[in-house]
């Protein structure tokens, strides 16, 4: 298995900080990717901060009331080493699905 | 271009180490690290290769295992990758970068052509590259642009490249070990949507293990014969077995080098079946088929029953993940493309 940490992400027109709000996923849970993981309130608004990934959450930094500097550690995902840090999706074996037929007259071969 | 390697095949070697269990990216993994044991002079580097272990796990461990110093991350900059590189090279080293996708060795496209594939030639000599740039390449992963391209005809079209692409654990282990040996500069196609399939891997145990120049036979066959390179190999393997249902027998040619091109494999199995089939994910115009169809009419002209069909990508961008099953040749249209080549009348 293989740990991926998310950092506190840039929230945009130079905040530096959030606080965290609330929680959605506690340590073990498993997430999938684009599901909210947190809610943090920041000097402009309060927002979720969607997963970037699928995962077992391993970790989470802060509790509600906490501050959290952007670039700080905020979530620990662990996923199988296989799958970890991928861009698209491992594709499915199949078995082979046919609609055509073949018919030759090989009798010259 | 010599139309032999620049290492000598050792011929069948019996194997001194027992088989494993391997995924592509274990085999490809596990050659990187008998080659960085081996010679002090090879180097991986690339985006992401280092701490993260590369993002299809590729070079997992071997930054902890070799030194940050042998196994690296760069920036963010394919030209500076490829640029390093050379450079190291002319400094003796044997680098091994990596490009993360094939959509991204675009920007590097300067580097590989007008100095990596040139500078042995323009220094007459004094400069080998023994560059094996690995590329993640074709498509089927529902990734979205610039990550399922397949750039094997634009590089096999410069002269000084060689280009390779493995098509299961075995393969991807014994070239990468290959085209590490050589002086020349090798890109090095990983078929990415393979990386997980699993299969037995003989390590060479200090000694190559096998012919590992030219093309192979994955499966043989009388009545026609299937050309294809990478993941697509797999594929006519499965359209192999379905065709025997029809009571058709095609051999499957495992391409491998697909520069140089094995012109001998090519007229020894179309000479035998007389039919041929090339297929490639690839847009068809000016694709690699065309040139393995051309190569296959010059040797076999006069036993040929039925032009060289080809089963091809199209000739657009490669298409987001939803419709990548439409473009990537399936089981159907390479069917189909038999088919053709079975009832094709002279006259």
């Amino acid at each position: 298995m293989a740990e991926i940490p998310f950092p506190l992400p840039d929230l945009g027109e130079g905040l530096i900080e959030a606080t965290v709000l609330e929680w959605l996923v506690a340590e073990g849970d498993q997430v999938e990717r684009n599901q909210p993981l947190v809610e943090v309130e920041t000097t402009k608004s309060a927002l979720e901060l969607p997963s970037p990934q699928s995962g077992k959450v391993l970790k989470v930094h802060g509790a509600p009331g906490d501050v959290i500097k952007v670039g700080d550690p905020l979530v620990v995902f662990e996923v199988p080493d296989d799958t970890a840090g991928i861009v698209g999706t491992v594709p499915r074996e199949e078995a082979p699905k046919r609609r055509v037929r073949l018919s030759a007259n090989l009798d010259d071969d | 271009m010599p139309d032999t390697l620049t290492t000598p095949d050792a011929g069948t070697t019996e194997a001194t180490t027992a088989p494993l269990e391997l995924s592509l990216q274990g085999a490809l993994n596990l050659a990187l690290d008998e080659i960085l044991a081996e010679n002090p002079k090879a180097l991986v580097l690339g985006e992401d290769v280092g701490t993260l272990g590369g993002v299809f796990r590729v070079t997992s461990g071997l930054a902890a295992k070799h030194g940050s110093e042998r196994v690296f991350d760069t920036p963010l900059a394919e030209s500076g990758i490829l640029g390093m590189s050379i450079g190291l090279a002319m400094a003796g080293f044997h680098p091994i970068p990596e490009v993360q996708f094939d959509g991204f060795a675009y920007p590097a496209v300067n580097q590989i052509v007008c100095q990596l594939a040139r500078m042995n030639y323009r220094s007459r000599g004094t400069l080998p590259m023994p560059v094996t740039l690995r590329v993640p390449s074709f498509g089927g992963i529902r990734a979205p642009e610039h990550h399922g391209e397949s750039l094997e005809a634009l590089f096999a079209h410069v002269p000084g490249l060689k280009v390779v692409s493995p098509s299961d654990p075995q393969q991807g282990y014994s070239l990468l070990r290959a085209a590490a040996r050589m002086a020349d500069p090798v890109i090095f196609m990983e078929p990415k949507s393979r990386y997980w399939q699993k299969g037995q891997v003989t390590p060479e145990g200090g000694a190559p293990s096998s012919k590992l120049s030219g093309a192979r036979i994955a499966r043989p066959g009388r009545h026609l014969t299937l050309v294809a390179w990478g993941a697509m190999v797999a594929r006519c393997l499965q359209v192999a077995e379905l065709a025997a249902e029809d009571g058709i027998d095609v051999e499957v040619l495992d391409l491998r080098w697909l520069k140089p091109i094995d012109g001998d494999a090519l007229a020894a199995s179309v000479g035998k079946t007389r039919r041929a089939v090339v297929v490639h994910e690839a847009p068809r115009t000016s694709g690699l088929g065309a040139e393995v169809a051309q190569v296959i009419t010059e040797r076999c002209f006069g036993t040929l029953k039925a032009p060289v069909e080809r089963v091809t990508g199209f000739d657009v961008p490669y298409p987001s993940g939803d419709l990548e099953d439409e473009y990537i040749p399936n089981i159907d249209r390479i069917l189909f493309g038999i088919q053709r080549v079975l009832e094709y009348k002279r006259g």
